[in-house]
Parts: structure tokens; C-alpha cells; sequence
């Protein structure tokens, strides 16, 4: 019996996709070994190495503090910031998309500010406000802007004929928002989400070695460093590949998933 | 104005009106838009009177652009007239209501929202009890012949299917009136002819009264107790035809074929005349 590959079968996409999948991160990894060995310094070291550091961290921690210290302290910045990000964009995002004087008026300032690098804030945010507030600001910027325009924009696409549908069946102004405006609006809350989980989860990383009062993963990284703990630093960095990996794709899931069950693709 | 205890009883139309069938119910008087934009004007509708009797389905028929929208969204209430007065059962009709339902060109569903919750959405604004509206919702779509698709997404349908849900969703309001603006435009000519028999059917169960806009006069003579032939833009009336032939009609009858043609002469004559 032979095998053909049948692409109408979702299990032979998911088979080839896997199966692509691993061959591009034993390349990756053959790659970096090999840099590592010919590169032969303590700065780069060879994928065992890291990944024995990695097991190491995981068991007995740094500096007293477990890995999951680490992990929880960035988190809870992460989500803070986030929840921050929500609570202010998305009611204001919703005022601006539906009022046209307003949006004018804010438009100048929100395309001042929006271009500043989240990471420029970082030194004000932290040294002017505070040790503990201020990576969470930097999260709370790198997360705001892109929800902000998406969900302005949300409310500016939502089809006017559905507004006259809803109208025509009697519904007064609260209706019209709960039923027509906010579940039109909720894909493009979605896809803020998305794109501003990125951004923040870059922000937080950087932001934390700014903060001397941080307990997470970016300060821990940059100790690392400044200690020569390499495959430890390398261990790190992978920490932080994952999680926010783990991050993105829960939000482009949930996104994805929410936008179908919303009948917009 | 409206009765609460008679609204509750109103089955099968305006019950609560008191306007019998075939009475004059929809009054339009002088009515006129003029659409401003900038320093242009554009007279939609002059001096248009037309008064639409109970139970009838009423079609509007005029050279594209002519104004035809812009009267039925008068009729709505989802556009201020600049001059001229509608009333239904002597209720002038300044904001929209659910007495007045429209089925729109483009289908205009809830695409986030289940066939039957489409359906129900009129009845859940109105603030009416879940098992009922259900059930209210589940007879109408059994009318539309889509009871077996209840529970699909907007976005699974055909056109023609889509359409459905517009009308039964329009229906099971019991409106006064149900406004159609172009409603089969978007479909294909078979999925069309489908759907107006469909139409037809509805009338005979409902005696529903409509205002139906199209731009087929096929579609009118089909369909129509009475035409209204506009000029064109700004859009008054030129000639109003009565039907009184009994439903379903036949096309390839003699009678049928002459009074299209009649028509399409008159649209004729009213796109060259200057
Ligand atoms: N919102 C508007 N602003 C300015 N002009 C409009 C507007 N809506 C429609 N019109 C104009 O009014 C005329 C009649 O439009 P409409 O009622 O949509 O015609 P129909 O439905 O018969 O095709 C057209 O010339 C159209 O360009
Ligand atoms: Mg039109």
C-alpha cells in the first residue's frame, strides 16, 4: 500500500503541517548548534547547554525565587496593564466611533501620541511615576492604542442598514447598541485584543529592566546577563519566546473563533 | 392611537386600527423630499399623494433613481419628509415602528444571530416572553418554508433563503404594513420567480398589506392589486393601475403579456420624454 497525499483530508493537512513544522525547528535548532560550536564563545551557547539550564531554572529557580515567581510577576503586570487597556478603550473607542465631534476633537492628539514608541515611555512612566506602576503604564500604552483604533473603526463599519433593520422593528437607543452596535463592534474589540497582546508583551519585558523593583522574567534576564550566566540568559529567552507565543495564539484564537460565531470572517 | 388590550389580540394584521380591509389606511399627502448637500439640491419627491387601502399589496414602479427608496423610507419613518404628511389609521408616522416592517434589498440580518433569533429580534425588542417569541417565530419561519434551517447561520443561506428570513422576521410583528424595497433585486431570475409565488402564498394566509418597490414589471403585474407608475425624478405619479385578476397569475396569458407591455411602453415614454 503506497501512501498519497490527500488535501482534502484534514488529517493529512494536520499530519504535513506538523510535520513541516518540526522540520523548521530541528533546522533551527541544527543551525544554532552549529553557529554555537563554530562560534566557540561563552556568549552563544549550544542548544544542550540551554536546555540544561532551562531544566535548571525550572528545579531550583534564581536567586532564591522560583521560576514561577518569575512567570507569575510578569503576568500580573501583563494582565494589569491589559485590564487597564480594556476598561479606557474600549468605552472610549466607543464614544469616538459613534460621535463624530468628539472624534474629531481627540483625532490630533491620538495621532500625536500613537507613533511614540511604548518602550520611550518606559524611563518616564517608571522613573517619574513609579517603580511599581510604571511597567504596567508601558503595557497599558503598547496595549491602548491598537485597541482604541480598532474598535473606533469597529463602530465606524457597522452597516447602516442594519441600524434602519433594527429601527424598523421598534428598538429604542439602547436596543440599537446592544443589539446591532456592540455585537457589530465585538470582532474588531477582538482583533485589538490580538494585536495589542503583542505589543504589550513586548513592552513588558523591556519595561521590567527599567524597574529595579520587577521580580519578572525581564529582570531576571538581564541579571542573567550581567552575571554571564548565558545558557541560563538563552534558557530565558526561550521562557519569554513561549509565553509569548502562548499569549498571541490564545488571543488569534480567540479572535478567530468569535469572529465566526460573530458571521464575520 | 393604539389600544393596549387590542394590541395584545391583534392576529393575523391591524386588528387594533379598525380599519377594515380594502378601506383607504395609509393617507400620503403632498409629500416632498429635497435632498441638500452642500449647495446642491436634489428634489427627490413632489407633491406625491397616494392612499393605500387595507389588504392590498400596493407596488411602486419608476425609472431607477426616480425617488422610489426615498418614499418608502418616508413611509418608515426613517426619513423626514420636507413637506407633506403620512398617516396609518389617521396615526401621522414621524419616527419608525414596529406597525410598519420593511424588507430590505440587501436582506439586512443579523449575521451574528441564528435564523430564528433573526426572527425573533422584533419580538425581543417588543419585550415579548421567550416561549412565546419562539414559538411565534417557529410558525412564521414554517410560513417561509425554512423551519428545517432554525437554528443555521446567517451566512450558511442563499440569497433566496436570506430573504426569507427577512420577510418571516418582518411578519411576525404582525405589522400594519410591511414596506419592501426591492426585495428580490439581488436574486437570481429563477430564485426570483420562486420567491413572488412564495410571496403569493404568504398573501392568501396573512392578507397582509404591502408596499412593494420594484423595478421588474413583471414582478408588479405578478404580484400587484394596484401599480403605481412614477415619473421620472422628482418622482410624482403618472398612473395608477388596478389588477383586480385573482392570484396566482399566469404569464404566458394573453392579458398578462399585454399589460406588461403596456407598462413598459408608459416607463418608456418617461425615461425619453425631457
Ligand atoms: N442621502 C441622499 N443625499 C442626496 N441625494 C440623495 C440621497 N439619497 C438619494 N438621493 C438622490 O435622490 C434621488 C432618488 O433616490 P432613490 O429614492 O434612492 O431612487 P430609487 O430608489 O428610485 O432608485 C436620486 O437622484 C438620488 O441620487
Ligand atoms: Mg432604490
Amino acid at each position: 500500500m503506497t501512501f498519497r497525499y490527500d488535501d482534502n483530508n484534514k488529517y493529512h493537512r494536520f499530519g504535513r503541517y506538523a510535520l513541516v513544522t518540526a522540520m523548521s525547528l530541528v533546522a533551527f535548532v541544527l543551525v544554532w548548534w552549529v553557529v554555537s560550536i563554530i562560534a566557540d564563545t561563552n556568549v552563544l551557547p549550544t542548544p544542550l547547554e540551554t536546555v540544561n539550564a532551562l531544566v535548571d531554572f525550572f528545579e531550583d529557580g534564581y536567586l532564591g525565587n522560583s521560576a514561577w515567581d518569575y512567570i507569575w510577576s510578569s503576568l500580573k503586570l501583563f494582565i494589569q496593564g491589559f485590564l487597564l487597556a480594556m476598561v479606557l478603550a474600549v468605552p472610549l473607542g466607543l464614544v469616538l466611533g459613534f460621535s463624530k465631534t468628539l472624534n474629531t476633537f481627540v483625532t490630533p492628539v491620538i495621532e500625536v501620541l500613537r507613533p511614540i514608541a511604548p518602550m520611550a515611555w518606559a524611563p518616564v512612566f517608571i522613573y517619574g511615576i513609579s517603580y511599581g506602576t510604571g511597567p504596567i503604564l508601558v503595557v497599558f500604552i503598547g496595549i491602548f492604542f491598537p485597541l482604541l483604533t480598532n474598535i473606533i473603526f469597529g463602530v465606524k463599519k457597522i452597516d447602516p442598514t442594519l441600524i434602519d433593520a433594527a429601527r424598523t422593528l421598534g428598538a429604542n437607543k439602547l436596543q440599537l447598541f446592544t443589539k446591532v452596535m456592540a455585537p457589530s463592534a465585538v470582532p474588531y474589540v477582538m482583533n485589538g485584543i490580538k494585536v495589542g497582546l503583542g505589543v504589550g508583551w513586548m513592552c513588558i519585558v523591556a519595561a521590567e529592566m527599567y524597574s529595579p523593583m520587577s521580580l519578572g522574567v525581564g529582570y531576571c534576564i538581564s541579571n542573567m546577563c550581567m552575571s554571564g550566566l548565558w545558557p541560563s540568559t538563552f534558557a530565558m529567552l526561550i521562557v519569554i519566546a513561549v509565553l509569548g507565543i502562548l499569549t498571541t495564539t490564545t488571543a488569534e484564537y480567540l479572535q478567530k473563533y468569535i469572529s465566526k460565531r460573530m458571521g464575520v470572517e | 392611537m393604539v389600544n393596549q388590550n387590542e394590541v395584545i389580540t391583534n392576529e393575523g394584521g391591524s386588528v387594533h386600527t379598525g380599519v377594515q380591509e380594502g378601506e383607504s389606511f395609509i393617507e400620503i399627502k403632498n409629500l416632498a423630499k429635497t435632498y441638500k448637500r452642500d449647495e446642491v439640491e436634489t428634489v427627490a419627491i413632489e407633491d406625491f399623494s397616494l392612499d393605500i387601502k387595507k389588504g392590498e399589496l400596493i407596488s411602486v414602479v419608476g425609472p431607477s433613481g426616480c425617488g422610489k427608496t426615498t418614499i418608502l423610507r418616508m413611509i418608515a419613518g426613517l426619513l423626514e419628509p420636507t413637506a407633506g404628511t403620512i398617516t396609518i389609521a389617521g396615526r401621522p408616522c414621524k419616527e419608525p415602528g414596529p406597525d410598519r416592517g420593511m424588507v430590505f434589498q440587501d436582506f439586512a440580518l443579523l449575521p451574528w444571530r441564528s435564523v430564528i433569533k433573526n426572527v425573533e429580534l422584533g419580538l425581543e425588542i417588543a419585550g415579548v416572553p421567550k416561549e412565546e417569541r419562539r414559538e411565534r417565530a417557529e410558525k412564521y419561519l414554517e410560513i417561509v418554508g425554512l423551519e428545517k434551517f432554525k437554528d443555521s447561520r446567517i451566512n450558511e443561506l442563499s440569497g433566496g433563503m436570506k430573504q426569507r428570513v427577512g420577510i418571516a422576521r418582518a411578519l411576525v410583528n404582525k405589522p400594519d404594513v410591511i414596506l419592501m424595497d426591492e426585495p428580490f433585486g439581488a436574486l437570481d431570475a429563477q430564485t426570483r420567480n420562486i420567491m413572488q409565488a412564495g410571496l403569493v402564498k404568504i398573501l392568501d394566509k396573512t392578507d397582509q398589506t404591502i408596499v412593494f418597490i420594484t423595478h421588474s414589471v413583471d414582478e408588479a403585474v405578478f404580484l400587484s392589486d394596484r401599480i403605481v407608475i412614477l415619473t421620472k425624478r422628482p418622482a410624482s405619479i403618472r398612473e395608477i393601475i388596478e389588477i383586480p385578476w385573482p392570484r396566482p397569475r399566469d404569464r404566458a396569458s394573453p392579458e398578462f403579456t399585454a399589460l406588461r407591455k403596456r407598462i413598459l411602453e408608459e416607463l418608456e415614454r418617461e425615461n425619453v420624454l425631457e
